[in-house]
């Protein structure tokens, strides 16, 4: 019983561990990677897209 | 140690609420910053004007009814600057809060019932979409199933669902969400006098219903949208599967990258899951009546969504036939209905799923749990993953404001039309991203804008049929021709917005010329004021919407200091 409890709360903690290094990845990768789209050009056209299907 | 009995009490509610908090904040980040954050259709300005069309008998849609008006006469007290970041904090904060009072009182299940609604795609893409208002009324959703619950209880009209239902319904959409979730609820429920509920929804929802009959002659729109803005697949994820977890969004440039990924699979196998696990709980917890009063709502909000992904020629002919029925348009708007199931859901499966656990273990568990939504939606984190920047206007808008100013006290007449006759820009001084042009309600005038939509390229035309004139008069052959056919529409005023491309020339006298705008006076016109009627119908309705909002909001408070002070005397 006890060796039970003890399996869960180390699988339990390195669960929690592994999600919380995903948040954190996560959110690092988000804030440093570059932008999607460069800069929008000067020339373009003057109907800008609401937005895109794909 | 003994534990007092209250202490259990108020760490289930506290603990939950400071969770909100963090991840509010965690998902704003930079958007509580100093500047405007302007980004699709949200536009706001230091102070916002009550124009015509913000009043509702301007010629176009009352597409901003009446969360313009709301804005114009709270930014009287209040900074726009400022009150943009209330209003985007307190729709989270709500939400948040809200939605955990209406999950069972457990720590785990409010943390993880109040994870699940704050942060999913439908709460980042909506913010990145600037749908405040449907956010606001997302935020309002939970509270007006806690109110009926109160009222099926204590079986007398809850105040609170007075000024709930009119701050809820900002725009017609979110009008719609809350009426359909009243009304099905206190059916189910069987309150007391549950036509009551019909009567506050009609009046909640009065400005935007009276303005929308007032132009049901171009209430229809074009049915080749209703595929545009269909549900959609996220990735390989198809979208039916894709709204299970709220997500399913037309537009493809606000999708977090996560949802298109294997993530968007891990996300629908453990939301769901979890989902499953949590059905027999909310049952008990809410009960069967109300538990099936918010599951058909829910069905229904994903039922709409999915139509329109496999049937959007339907849904099209719904839009160009039915006067308003492009309401339904951007079908995944209804998910705020699914929403509040969808987060009691996974949170009670979650709490079932802890509960099965050894005691030592169940404290890492409730942490893992709680944290599942946010590792199963990364990079949305600090203002929808760095897509929401504050910004500063430009200070020629200032200048050019008053220069408008000027010219409307030196009795220039008629509307403005900005140019390029087009609706979204994308200025520098943005960042490059993309927005409602901004120039009309920073100037604080009419301004008859072009409401044709270009998705993907594709063109959708817009209803407004002055709009339409307006864009023919800007096709005459020269700048002479174009200014007279202007003024023959009732437009006074052009602003030339210098940067945002090719504008047809205009001839007027220049009453501002700076780096950004210039601004011309036409001469004299005849203004097109809108039929003596339309002001007659939409004060009735402005008056049923002040009057059952702000009588609530009193008659509430009222309530609050009588009962505190009985308790007092007792």
């Amino acid at each position: 019983m006890v060796g039970s409890s003890l399996v869960t709360t180390v699988v339990s903690v390195l669960a929690g561990g592994a999600v919380a290094a995903v948040s954190v990845v996560g959110l690092v990768s988000s804030q440093t990677s570059p932008p999607a789209k460069s800069p929008v050009d000067v020339t373009a056209p003057v109907a800008i897209d609401y937005g895109s299907n794909t | 140690m003994a534990t007092h009995p209250h202490a259990g009490a108020r760490s289930r509610t506290l603990l939950p609420d400071l969770w909100v908090v963090l991840l509010s904040v965690l998902l704003l980040g930079p958007v509580l910053s100093p500047g405007f954050v302007l980004t699709y259709d949200m536009v706001w300005v230091p102070d916002l004007a009550l124009t015509r069309d913000a009043l509702g008998v301007g010629s176009a849609l009352p597409r901003a009814v009446p969360s313009d008006a709301v804005v114009a006469v709270l930014d009287e007290v209040v900074p726009g600057a400022l009150l943009q970041k209330v209003v985007l904090l307190g729709c989270l904060l709500g939400a948040g809060t809200g939605v955990a009072r209406l999950a069972r009182p457990s720590v785990v299940v409010r943390l993880v019932t109040a994870s699940v609604y704050l942060w999913n795609p439908f709460v980042v893409e909506r913010l990145t979409m600037g749908h405040w208002p449907v956010l606001v009324g997302y935020a309002v959703a939970p509270w007006v199933v806690l109110a009926l619950r109160s009222w099926r209880r204590d079986g007398r009209l809850p105040l609170r669902l007075l000024w709930l239902l009119p701050l809820g319904s900002l725009s017609a959409s979110t009008g719609v969400v809350l009426a359909v979730l009243a009304v099905v609820l206190a059916l189910v429920l069987r309150v007391r006098r549950a036509a009551y509920v019909v009567v506050v929804v009609v009046l909640a929802n009065a400005p935007w219903l009276a303005s929308g009959l007032l132009h049901v002659g171009v209430a229809t729109s074009d049915a080749g949208g209703a595929a545009q803005f269909a549900l959609h697949d996220e990735g390989a994820v198809p979208g039916p599967l894709a709204a299970l977890t709220l997500g399913g969004i037309w537009n493809a440039e606000v999708v977090p990258d996560a949802r298109t990924g294997a993530l968007g699979w891990l996300a629908l196998v453990v939301l769901v899951g979890l989902a499953a696990l949590g059905v027999a709980g909310l049952r008990r917890h809410l009960g069967g009546r109300a538990a099936a009063g918010l599951a058909a709502c829910a069905v229904l909000g994903w039922a709409v969504a999915v139509l329109s992904w496999a049937a959007p020629g339907a849904v099209g002919w719904l839009a160009a036939t039915v006067p308003g029925g492009g309401l339904v348009r951007d079908t995944t708007r209804l998910l705020a209905l699914t929403a509040p199931v969808l987060a009691l859901l996974v949170g009670e499966g979650a709490g079932r799923l802890v509960q099965v656990l050894p005691r030592p273990a169940r404290p890492g568990a409730g942490v893992v749990v709680a944290l599942l939504p946010i590792a199963l939606l990364p990079g949305v984190a600090w203002g929808a993953g760095g897509r929401l920047v504050p910004t500063d206007y430009p200070p020629d808008h200032a200048v050019a404001r008053e220069a408008v100013r000027d010219a409307v006290a030196s009795r220039q007449d008629g509307d403005a039309v900005l140019l390029p006759f087009s609706s979204y820009r994308q200025p520098a001084w943005n960042g490059d991203r993309k927005v409602l042009d901004p120039t009309g309600r920073y100037l604080g005038i009419d301004v008859v804008a072009d409401d044709a939509l270009s998705v993907d390229g594709v063109e959708l035309p817009g209803e407004d049929p002055r709009a339409a004139r307006v864009g023919r008069a800007l096709e005459e052959a020269d700048p002479r021709g174009r200014a007279i056919a202007l003024r023959e529409e009732g437009v006074g005023l052009v602003v030339v917005e210098r940067g945002a491309g090719a504008a047809p020339v205009v001839t007027g006298r220049v009453v501002h010329h700076g780096p950004e705008l210039q601004v011309l006076a036409l001469g004299p016109v005849t203004p097109a004021p809108p039929p003596r009627g339309w002001w007659a119908v939409m004060a009735v309705a402005w008056a049923a919407y002040v009057v059952v909002g702000l009588g609530g909001a009193v008659a509430g408070l009222v309530q609050t200091w009588r009962r505190r002070r009985a308790r007092v005397d007792a």
